[in-house]
This record gives structure tokens, C-alpha cells and sequence, in this order.
């Protein structure tokens, strides 16, 4: 494949074994939202919680490890979930679900981008939008302009600095302050957080699992990786993949309980970038900041690449075929127009950070059932089935005043699986009967 | 409430699983490739004796006397009548399928080769049987590329002149079909002598043992079946492989 070829922009040149496979996955999910999430989970749910979060996180990526044998053998010849899911869905269907998946896309690169420029705020005395600038024009080259063989160049350094700082810095900080210390200040001013026999912590833990699983499910940048990790390594190299990142948030709730074990806090969300703060040596200040700036910028790259993709051979390729070169152009150009979008709103809003762990999460939930509907059915799927996702989502926000947070996540989940089970007995029912109406007549 | 000792091990594990994790992974780096290498030489190596027992079971089936003189004698027959051409012809052939049934020493051929290699077969069959033998190769045209093992269809041909056409008097049809459904190959090759599936299978078993045996090693992680069944007034026998094209395959295992 040449170098100048689109099909070199979306999945590279080779195929990955599990090892590379393993770091361009931890590359897409070490996030913003790994480092942003793990503080508000371990406070609001405890220490259960803190495991709870590693778990969903493994859970997630291991269920879709399953389902990434069947989805590349069933659809081997795709590059990108709009491929199947044009392959699977009406045009009513297909259009719907690429407008879906846009919203969470820019959504999610959006957290990822305030993530950087509550970082930067709290960091650099400059203001945010020049770093921003530097930061976003970074990920436009990687990920938006360099294509998946830059990503996958960059994604090897920044699981070198993901592990060199999560192994070192926790090890650093216990040695010198022991653990006893830190127990005692956490019993006396968040002794909530040693309670483990939380109930509701548990109730967090399944309903996490349910919204990793549909953002995973959902996710561009890992459908991608389906169609270039070795066939037959594919399961193994999600399960490890899995395994491996859930040790990345545990090590991070270690790191929480140093920031607040002497002292409370303003807001959970930015409290893990308040460790530079806290940090003593020089060297570990800038392995760390390298760090938090290496996670998002490969997670941001990921998910540029992954849209740029999606909005090139998925929206515009259909609705006008692009020759190669005006593919490479449409790639620059959009890739600026959502790094620049990015810029002008991370600058305007404050850099306050938002409230993210269940933001979203009645759409991932509800998305859960029509998703496997599409990968496992047989048939062309109606309109209907991407549907369900919608009317799931709504119910669950309707329900919203009625019921707290976690449940109508849950309603979400059961309506849209209700929709398509629905739908399934009457294909089932519809297509019994037409054979015994054709064995009578 | 959390006791220290429990908080202990609970900072303990914290901080010792990424190291676990980083281990695994350099672990990995290390010897993925040594692991994939170790399979691969396990996997040909037991492709390659499947290989030689099929090259032997060939050798065995075909080069059989009654085979042989027969054709030698059907070559004597078109001297005698001074059909040069058709006596050229037919030396060449049989040169040729001597030739690649000697030669072939790799796991995977492409189909076009494999068909080339039944159709000297048939062609030389065709001297024996005259106008009792009616055949026809339908094949799609994507697949003519694709990989195959060597003597697969030729195995299933020679079962059918075997335990057909040789024992059976009366017109003889074959029809060999390869066609390629969703990503895989499906290969039927199907006779018009009708006969129960147990007899073949207690005849041509080891056959049709050693081909199931070679696509599972040719392709470990997909799905490959060969099956024999009676359909259409006669006796087929399909198998179904991958659809691989050999630079990918050799692309494949140079990644590994």
C-alpha cells in the first residue's frame, strides 16, 4: 500500500499482534476521562468503587473482545463501524446512526480537549489558549493529518510515560509518607471512603460496566482496531488490553488518596492534576504532566483520526465520491475545522471541569442491544432497531425526575433492549408464518 | 470501616498491579514473536507430514497399474491408429501431471494451478473413458487466485473415477464447482453414481480425513468442514475453506 493512499490514513500498513495491539488500545483509553473519573468514583462510592471503576473498564473491553472475533469475521472486508453498520442498516437507519455517533464523537473529544485546558489552567501561568493552541495543533498532526501509522509511532512512548508514571509516582509518595499517615488523615477528614460495605457502590459497579460496554461498543477508534489487530490475536489482545488498563485507574485512586489524606477539597474533578502541587521533585512533576498531556493527546488523536474517518469514507464518500488526493484534503481540512472548534470552546468556557461519569450514559446504555443486534443479526435491520437507541435514551431521561441517576440509565438499557426484542419475535413470528403459507399454497 | 492492615494491601495491590501489567506486556514484546514463531514451525511441520501422507496416499491411489496401463494403452491405441496429434497431446499431459504431482512441495497453491493440474487429469481420463466421460468446471472468477491444498480437488476427482466411474458402466458426469460464499470457498465436486455415504466413507475416509486434517492446519483459527452427501441423483462431496489470496497469506505469516 502506498504511503499517499487513503486506505494508509485510516488502518496503516500492517496488521498488529497482541503487544502492539495491546498499547494502541491503552493509548485510546488512558483518557482524560480515566484520570478526570477515578477521583469522583473513589470519592462518591469509596474504595469499592475505585475497584469497581478498574472493573468496568476491563469488563468493557474484554465483552467487546468477544464480539471483535465475530464482527471481523462476519464483516472482514470493513475498515470502520459506518462501513458495517451501512452494511447492516437501511439508509434511514445508517444515517441516523452516523449522526449518533458524530454527537458522541464530538462530545467525547470535546471532555477530552477541557480535560487538557483545566490541565493547563492549573499548570501555566499563561492562559489556557496558547497552550491549547500548541496542544491542539499536536493532535491534528498525529492524529488528524498522520493517520493511524503516526498514532500507532506515538502510542508506544505514551504507554512508556502512562506506566512510568503510575508505577513511579505512587511508589515515590508511599515511601516517603508511609501508609499509616495517609490512613489516619483519610479516616479523619473522608472516612466515608473506607466504608466498603456500600451497597450502592455495588449498584455503581454494574451500571459502570453497562456504560463502559456501550461506550467501547460505540467507540470509532476501536472498531478501527478490530479490522487491523491480527484475526486470530484478537480476543486475547482485548482481554489483555482490558486487564492491563484496569491497572492504570487503581494505581491512580492510590495517588487520590495522597492529594486529600490531610486536607478536603474544592471540586473532585480536577483534584488528581492538584498532585503537581504536592510533587517535590522536579522530575516527577514533568514525569507526571507528561503523563496526564500524553494520555489525552493520544486519546484526542485517536478520536480525530477516528471521526475525520467516519465523516471522509462515511458521510462525504457517499453522498459525493472523493477522488484519493480530494480525500486527503477533505482529512486536513476537517481535522482543523475540529481542532480549531476545539480552541475557540475550551478558550471561551471556564475551565471548569463537567460532570462526566454518567454524562452520556443513558445513550451508551441504550445503545448496548441495538449494537449487537446489528454485529449478530442476519437480515438488513430496519430503522427501527437504531431507533431503539433514541427512544431508550429519552426514556431514561424522562424518568430522570422521578427516579435518581443510576436507574434511569438502567431504564434506558431495558427499553431499547425491549424494542428490538420485540421486534425480534415478530421477525421471528412474520417469517413462520410466510413459510407455512407458502407450504400450504 | 476499612482496617489499616486491609487499607495496607489494598495500597499494596494498587501500587504493585501496574507493575504486573507493564511485565505483561514487556513480556510480550519480547516473545510474541518467538511464541508466533514456535507455532508456526509446529503447524508446518505438521502440514508438511499431512502433505507427504497425501502425496503418498497419490502416488498409491494413481500410479496404480490399472490406472497406468490402462492409459499407456489408450496412448498405444492412438499410435497404432496414427492420431499424431491426440498421441502428443496425450504423452504431454501425462508428462505434465506426472510432473506436478513430483513437484509440489509447498502447503498452499493457488486454485487456477490446482484446477490445471485435474484438468491434465481429466484430459488424460478423457483418452480412457471417450465419450462416456462428461465433465464441466464451474468457477467464479474472483477466486482463481485464492489458496487451496494441493491435490484437494484432484483427491475428490480421482475418489470419483475410484469409486465411480470405474466400477460403475453407463455415462459418467462430473461436475466440479468453486465458489466463493461470503469469505469462503465452497468446493463440490459431484459424480452421477448414486451411492450409500457409508460405503464411500469406509473407502475414500482416509482421503477425506487427510484434507479436513491439512485446511485445519492450513487455517487454525476459521472455520473448514469436508463433507460427503448424496444430492441431486448422485454423490458429492463439498469442502468449505477460507477465502485467503496467497500474498495475503504470505504477507500473513512474514507479520507473524
Amino acid at each position: 500500500m502506498k504511503k499517499n493512499d487513503f486506505q494508509f490514513y485510516i488502518s496503516g500498513a500492517f496488521h498488529l499482534g497482541i503487544g502492539f495491539g495491546i498499547v494502541s488500545l491503552l493509548s485510546r483509553w488512558v483518557t482524560g476521562n480515566t484520570i478526570l473519573s477515578s477521583p469522583e468514583t473513589l470519592i462518591k462510592y469509596g474504595l469499592t468503587g475505585g475497584i469497581g471503576y478498574s472493573l468496568m473498564g476491563a469488563l468493557a473491553l474484554i465483552l467487546f473482545g468477544i464480539l471483535a472475533k465475530k464482527i471481523r469475521d462476519r464483516f472482514h472486508d470493513q475498515q470502520t463501524i459506518g462501513d458495517v453498520l451501512r452494511e447492516r442498516l437501511t439508509p434511514g437507519g445508517y444515517w441516523y446512526m452516523i449522526s449518533i455517533l458524530l454527537v458522541i464523537s464530538i462530545h467525547s473529544i470535546f471532555v477530552q480537549a477541557m480535560g487538557a485546558g483545566i490541565l493547563l489552567h492549573m499548570i501555566f501561568p499563561w492562559p489556557v489558549f496558547s497552550g491549547m493552541a500548541i496542544f491542539l495543533l499536536f493532535c491534528f498532526f498525529i492524529g488528524g493529518a498522520g493517520g493511524m501509522q503516526r498514532i500507532h509511532q506515538l502510542a508506544g512512548i505514551n504507554v512508556v510515560l502512562i506506566f512510568s508514571a503510575v508505577i513511579i509516582i505512587p511508589v515515590y509518595f508511599y515511601i516517603q509518607e508511609g501508609v499509616y499517615p495517609v490512613y489516619e488523615g483519610i479516616k479523619l477528614y473522608h472516612p466515608y471512603i473506607l466504608y466498603v460495605k456500600n451497597t450502592e457502590a455495588i449498584w455503581f459497579i454494574f451500571t459502570a460496566i453497562l456504560i463502559g460496554f456501550g461506550q467501547v461498543i460505540v467507540d470509532r477508534a476501536s472498531w478501527q482496531r478490530v479490522f487491523i489487530i491480527q484475526k486470530e490475536k484478537l480476543r486475547m489482545t482485548f482481554t489483555l488490553a482490558g486487564l492491563i488498563w484496569a491497572t492504570i485507574p487503581l494505581a491512580l485512586s492510590s495517588l487520590i488518596m495522597i492529594i486529600i489524606f490531610g486536607r478536603s477539597y474544592d471540586s473532585i474533578y480536577s483534584l488528581l492534576f492538584e498532585l503537581v502541587g504536592k510533587i517535590n521533585s522536579t522530575l516527577l512533576i514533568v514525569l507526571f504532566i507528561l503523563f496526564c498531556f500524553s494520555s489525552i493527546s493520544s486519546a484526542i488523536s485517536a478520536e480525530l483520526h477516528a471521526t475525520v474517518t467516519l465523516i471522509i469514507k462515511n458521510i462525504f464518500d457517499l453522498l459525493h465520491p472523493l477522488s484519493n488526493k480530494e480525500k486527503w484534503r477533505y482529512t486536513y481540512i476537517f481535522s482543523g475545522i475540529i481542532c480549531l472548534f476545539l480552541l475557540i470552546i475550551v478558550s471561551i468556557l471556564p475551565p471548569n471541569p463537567l460532570e462526566l461519569l454518567f454524562f452520556f450514559g443513558n445513550i451508551y446504555a441504550s445503545m448496548i442491544v441495538p449494537m449487537l443486534y446489528i454485529i449478530l443479526g442476519n437480515k438488513t435491520l430496519p430503522a427501527l432497531i437504531p431507533l431503539a437507541s433514541i427512544i431508550g435514551t429519552a426514556g431514561g431521561f424522562a424518568a430522570l425526575p422521578i427516579v435518581e441517576n443510576l436507574i434511569t440509565i438502567w431504564i434506558s438499557f431495558f427499553i431499547s433492549s425491549l424494542i428490538c426484542l420485540v421486534y425480534f419475535i415478530y421477525n421471528i413470528l412474520k417469517m413462520k408464518l410466510s413459510y407455512k403459507f407458502s407450504k400450504r399454497y | 470501616m476499612l482496617p489499616i492492615e486491609s487499607f495496607s494491601i489494598y495500597i499494596m495491590f494498587c501500587v504493585l498491579v501496574p507493575l504486573l501489567g507493564s511485565f505483561t506486556l514487556l513480556f510480550l514484546f519480547v516473545f510474541e514473536k518467538r511464541i508466533d514463531l514456535l507455532e508456526r514451525q509446529k503447524r508446518e511441520i505438521a502440514l508438511e507430514r499431512e502433505l507427504q501422507t497425501a502425496l503418498y496416499n497419490q502416488l498409491n491411489q494413481e500410479i496404480q497399474p490399472h490406472f497406468f496401463f490402462n492409459t499407456l494403452n489408450s496412448i498405444l491405441a492412438l499410435a497404432r491408429l496414427d492420431r499424431k496429434t491426440e498421441l502428443i497431446r496425450s504423452i504431454e499431459t501425462l508428462s505434465k501431471l506426472l510432473k506436478f504431482k513430483y513437484r509440489t512441495i509447498n502447503n498452499f497453491i493457488p486454485i487456477e494451478d490446482e484446477l490445471t493440474y485435474v484438468n491434465y487429469y481429466l484430459e488424460i481420463q478423457k483418452t480412457r473413458f471417450r465419450d462416456r466421460l462428461h465433465y464441466e468446471i464451474q468457477l467464479d472468477k474472483h477466486v482463481n487466485k485464492a489458496i487451496i491444498i494441493p491435490f484437494l480437488i484432484q483427491t475428490l476427482v480421482e475418489n470419483a473415477f475410484k469409486h465411480a466411474f470405474e466400477r460403475h458402466i453407463g455415462n459418467a458426469f462430473l461436475k466440479i464447482n468453486v465458489l466463493k460464499i461470503e469469505s469462503s470457498i465452497h468446493v463440490s465436486v459431484w459424480n452421477n453414481s448414486f451411492e450409500s455415504t457409508e460405503t464411500s466413507h469406509s473407502d475414500g475416509g482416509l482421503g477425506l480425513e487427510n484434507i479436513k486434517k491439512r485446511l485445519e492446519l492450513l487455517f487454525p483459527e476459521d472455520e473448514t468442514s469436508v463433507q460427503l452427501r448424496n444430492e441431486g441423483g448422485g454423490t458429492a462431496v463439498l469442502a468449505i475453506f477460507p477465502f485467503v489470496i496467497k500474498s495475503e497469506k504470505l504477507e500473513g505469516e512474514k507479520v507473524q
